[in-house]
């Protein structure tokens, strides 16, 4: 008891009262809040959330067939970029859920943008096989360097970035983009 | 400060999907799938991994290489992986764990000194896959008598691939 009582209002008379000075108190509480709150924001957000999308937007890739495609030429819908390749199993799997989400909320403005960390003619043959019915845009090797630019800093897939109708970067996600949690972003942004 | 402070959160509940796993904790490929190696012999070069729990390695993505004078590798000895069938690719094997691979060097010489480059790829359950990646060992091939040279870990690089 004798710790709580030094550092109480009233200290006994024998024992000089230990205090923190305010500005110091201030100070300390000032960077607890603040690494607090670099926290908060590093751990439900990527940095790269809180920037817009205009450097997405700006790149051009070429699709399957060799034409060159503009992310921009989606501005106004709510846009899924998904960096994948064909040698990752888990992209594979929720690319089956993001063709379902595309084929029943395409209409209502949903695109989902495929970029491949791969080569033209494996992406082009696998997107025949699942009947992919949105953009696979190739990226090669590079692709990853855009990802990490993004937010992914391990380099790993599958990566997704959505981004909103007005354009900001409003998630990001390194593994699957789950069923459910892709739904309830959707609910928000449709 | 305080303003400071809202600001730094502030983006969080816009963008917050109910998605704490938006960053899964994860490990760099040099760490989840760590190499190293040694000369056991002129003839005879030891290569390691330790992949971490959690962690797997396809075992068709392994290319091994040394660069020096005059030496090559033969085929490396892969031990039988763990086979799965994969529901994209088919019959796959896969390693957990410690694996260790024989390779022989072809016109390796006493003494000499060779990079030996792996190159592997693989993935972690939490759902995510990497890139194929490459490590590198500089190893020194023992002349007759000395016996295995020591184990080389492979150096972790500061920076990523691509930058």
């Amino acid at each position: 008891m004798s710790e709580t009582t030094a550092v109480s209002e009233r200290p006994p008379e024998d024992r000089p009262p230990v205090r923190f000075p305010r500005w110091a108190i201030i100070a300390l509480a000032a960077i607890v809040a603040l690494t607090a709150g670099a926290y908060v924001a590093r751990t439900t957000v990527s940095p790269a959330s809180a920037r817009d999308a205009a450097t997405l937007l700006g790149i051009s890739l070429p699709d399957v067939d060799g034409r060159e495609q503009k992310l921009d030429q989606w501005r106004g819908k709510v846009l899924v970029v998904n960096f994948w390749a064909t040698w990752c199993a888990p992209c594979r799997e929720e690319m089956r859920d993001f063709i379902r989400a595309q084929k029943s909320d395409g209409s209502r403005g949903l695109q989902f943008v495929g970029i491949a960390v791969d080569q033209a003619d494996k992406v082009k043959q696998y997107a025949r096989e699942i009947d992919l019915n949105y953009p696979a845009l190739i990226g090669g090797m590079g692709a990853m360097q855009l990802s990490q630019s993004l937010g992914n800093d391990l380099m790993a897939l599958p990566f997704t970035v959505v981004v909103s109708r007005d354009g900001k970067i409003v998630h990001t996600q390194l593994g699957p983009l789950k069923q459910a949690a892709l739904d309830e972003l959707l609910a928000k942004l449709l | 400060m305080v303003l400071a402070c809202l600001l730094t959160a502030g983006p969080a509940p816009a963008a917050d999907s109910g998605l704490p796993s938006g960053r899964p904790k994860l490990l760099p490929p040099e760490q989840a799938f760590h190499f190293s190696a040694r000369a056991l012999d002129a003839q005879t070069i030891e290569a390691r991994f330790d992949v971490v729990d959690g962690y797997y390695l396809y075992r068709d993505k392994l290319r091994f290489a040394v660069e020096s004078g005059g030496s090559s590798l033969g085929p490396a000895e892969l031990p039988a992986g763990k086979r799965k069938k994969d529901e994209f690719f088919g019959d796959v094997e896969t390693y957990r764990g410690a694996l260790v691979i024989r390779l022989p060097v072809v016109n390796g010489v006493p003494g000499q000194g060779v990079l030996l480059k792996a190159d592997s790829q693989g993935c972690a359950d939490a759902g995510v896959c990497y890139p194929p990646t490459m490590q590198q060992v500089r190893l020194s091939l023992p002349v007759a008598g000395s016996g295995p040279g020591p184990l080389v870990d492979a150096q972790v690089p500061k920076k990523g691939l691509f930058n």
